[in-house]
């Protein structure tokens, strides 16, 4: 067997932490910025760990944290160096295959996700998302995706909000009073 | 007595066996769906359940985890995509005899040898865990630090990929799993004097963003594929058959067991070891290896489903994960207030033999389940990728806020998402980084209590290391992992690699 098969031929996506994607020979696009940012960032952490408790004592707070991003500094420089004198792949562009259009779309979505979530609640923003997200990858008619989209949003709400309990942010939704409606019209059909 | 009382909590609680049954039925379901990893519903599960009492959460997530393993196995023949990562074998003989029509014969099979495989893995934990508890207890500090270390460094470089990309993954676990107040003398540590660091950084956020956000970004790469149907008869195998393959799969559950019970590897490398050793025992094949061999679909699945229960077996004694999945059950256990260790097979004994009761019954589902319902599986098989992508990322929010109840959560989530990315893009395997963060704390105190009691002389901590056997057994595999790096193995290997593919 190939002992660099990736289990997908035409991306080399890493689909699994045993397969990691990438390419053995080659260098992808912005595959070696990547390397020099860890580097960056694990020589910023080594000095923020050394700032710790110094060289005080074997047993010190910081000791594990030095070695821990002492290891990472070094293992990002061979990486690095290692990566640099890989030809690059001519098949691929930053653009294309690394962060198209729609994985930098995709992460603005969660951004303002995020942002709303407090402010608007769970379900509008969730339902916004949904609708959104769906629209945009599927290409579907406007009816088509509302409805897919609140469909799985009532089964996602029922499942957590009701059975696993979790509480999200109601927002402008008077949750709580609605599965109270509920609790109330339930129980009085069974008294 | 009270161990089978305990053996048997979840036959005699309803509830119990109800959740490890639907705990299996979705993993079948998880498992099978391309892009939806074992490893990412646990994750987002433990944010769900930690309100939960420790039993049924841990009934959930042992149906989820045997299930998936399994499940992968189903999209990995109909359709050439393996749905989990250890399935990634399956399909390479699987697919193959779909396409001459024998689809449903690779499903009965792969169903019978996972639950074969499974059935020894849980024989396996239930009989050496006892003991290796009882020898864990000898362990010193520096033996729990050691192991830690050989346990992120295994999983890193028994993947395929590079080992150096692995120890970084790794070390970057460790430092995340470093930031805040330490624990023992209350400094802060890698903090940035940012208040929002202090309390550390929510493991689950950093699960949930490698394992779910980052799956489902690179997934919307792969929208368009669509999924081909395929006309399945019948599907229970004849006892024939299965008496016929019994050598072979005793052989690969083996390997499973042991791959499995190895710190930080799991089903996935287990599967493809197992593959390997069949194509090295199989003189003459029916049908040759890659072309729809049935030795080819038998190794890598009785190995996988094996590997579970192996998993266990370091999770549960020593406190240190055997994959990714068992990683974060221990991080759920620590949720729920429990500390897994050899002091836990002390003190709770009820709880590990509730776990292999547990995992039974879930390797009987599989076989149930795995053999019934394949016209709703094709279905739900071919749920449009455009609707299931948004509704991972909508999970994986729901998951990493309800934890804490903090919208920062989400954006550690985020921010890991989109690093375990570029991390998926350029090759560096993820489950070190778990591991890493699992371990962090384990390691530090250990390697503290060892260097103290050492009176912090290096001298007489290596002397430590060198004049006790099992330290020094720990410690001569560390060191080897590290040669396996110089040109002189990895030119050994590719020789070993080539005469296999042969």
């Amino acid at each position: 067997m190939d002992p660099e098969f990736r289990g997908d031929q035409d991306h080399h996506d890493g689909t699994s932490d045993a397969t990691p994607g990438g390419y053995p020979a080659e260098r992808r696009p912005g595959e070696l910025g990547f390397a020099l940012f860890l580097s960056l960032a694990s020589a910023i952490l080594l000095y923020n760990a050394h700032a710790i408790s110094g060289f005080d004592a074997l047993s010190a707070p910081g000791s594990v944290p030095m070695a821990t991003t002492a290891v990472m500094l070094i293992a990002a420089l061979v990486v690095a160096w290692r990566t640099a004198r890989l030809p690059k792949v001519t098949t691929e562009t930053l653009r294309r295959d690394i962060l198209p259009v729609t994985v930098l779309v995709f992460v603005g979505f969660l951004v303002i996700f995020g942002l709303a979530l407090k402010p608007l609640g769970f379900l509008p923003t969730a339902a916004l998302f949904l609708i959104a997200a769906i629209r945009l990858l599927s290409g579907w008619g406007w009816p088509r995706t509302i409805l897919t989209a609140l469909f799985a949003l009532a089964v996602i709400w029922i499942v957590f909000r009701v059975i696993f309990t979790v509480l999200l942010p109601s927002g402008v939704v008077p949750e709580a009073e609605v599965i109270q409606f509920f609790r109330a019209l339930m129980s009085g059909g069974a008294a | 007595m009270e161990t089978l009382l305990a053996l048997l909590t979840v036959f005699t609680q309803p509830d119990l066996l109800l959740l490890v049954a639907i705990g299996t039925f979705a993993g079948i379901y998880i498992g099978a769906i391309p892009g939806l990893s074992v490893t990412m519903a646990v994750s987002i599960l433990i944010s769900f359940t930690f309100s939960w009492e420790v039993y049924p959460a841990i009934s959930l997530m042992v149906g989820i985890y045997m299930g998936g393993v399994y499940g992968g196995s189903r999209t990995a023949i109909l359709l050439n995509i393996p749905g989990a990562p250890s399935a990634i074998a399956t399909a390479m003989d699987g697919y193959p005899m779909a396409q001459r029509g024998e689809a449903g014969q690779a499903i009965g099979v792969t169903t019978v040898m996972s639950f074969f495989g499974g059935l020894i893995g849980i024989l396996v934990l239930a009989l050496a865990a006892p003991y290796v508890s009882v020898f864990a207890l000898k362990f010193q500090p520096r033996d729990y630090m050691l192991l830690a270390v050989l346990g992120i460094l295994l999983v890193g470089s028994l993947s395929s990929g590079s080992l150096v990309k692995g120890i970084f993954a790794g070390a970057l676990g460790l430092a995340i799993g470093a930031v805040g107040r330490d624990p023992l003398t209350f400094t802060e540590r890698l903090t940035f004097d940012l208040q929002l660091m202090e309390g550390g950084i929510s493991f689950i956020a950093v699960m949930i963003g490698m394992f779910g956000v980052s799956e489902a970004l690179l997934q919307l790469q792969n929208v368009d594929k669509t999924a081909v149907r395929q006309k399945i008869t019948k599907i229970v195998p004849s006892f024939g058959v299965i008496r016929k393959y019994l050598p072979l799969s005793l052989q690969t559950s083996t390997i499973g067991v042991i791959i499995g019970a190895l710190p930080g590897t799991g089903g996935d490398i287990a599967a493809l070891m197992a593959y390997d050793h069949a194509k090295r025992v199989t003189k003459n094949p029916k049908v040759p290896f890659g072309k729809g061999a049935m030795e080819g679909l038998v190794a890598p699945e009785t190995a996988n489903n094996a590997a579970v229960g192996g998993a266990f077996i370091p999770m549960m004694t020593l406190g240190i994960p055997g994959d990714a999945v068992t990683a974060i059950m221990i991080g759920a256990l620590f949720i729920h207030g429990l500390n897994p260790g050899p002091m836990l097979m002390v003190d709770q004994p009820d709880m590990f033999w509730f776990i292999v009761g547990a995992l039974f019954m879930a390797n009987i589902f599989m076989l149930i389940f795995g053999l019934t319902g394949i016209r709703i599986f094709t279905k739900i098989v071919e749920m449009p990728r455009a609707v299931i992508i948004p509704l991972i990322l909508l999970l994986s929010i729901v998951g990493a806020y309800a934890v804490n109840n903090s919208i920062s959560d989400v954006y550690w989530m985020l921010g890991f998402g989109v690093f375990g990315y570029f991390m998926r893009h350029y090759g560096y395997p993820l489950g070190p980084v778990i591991l890493g963060v699992i371990l962090s704390r384990l390691l530090d105190d250990n390697w503290r209590r060892a260097i103290i009691s050492e009176r912090e002389d290096l001298g007489r901590f290596f002397e430590g290391i060198l004049t006790s056997p099992l330290s020094f057994t720990l410690f001569a595999a560390v060191i080897l992992i590290f040669v396996s790096q110089t040109p002189l193995w990895t030119a050994l290997k590719t020789r070993l690699f080539r005469k296999a593919s042969q």
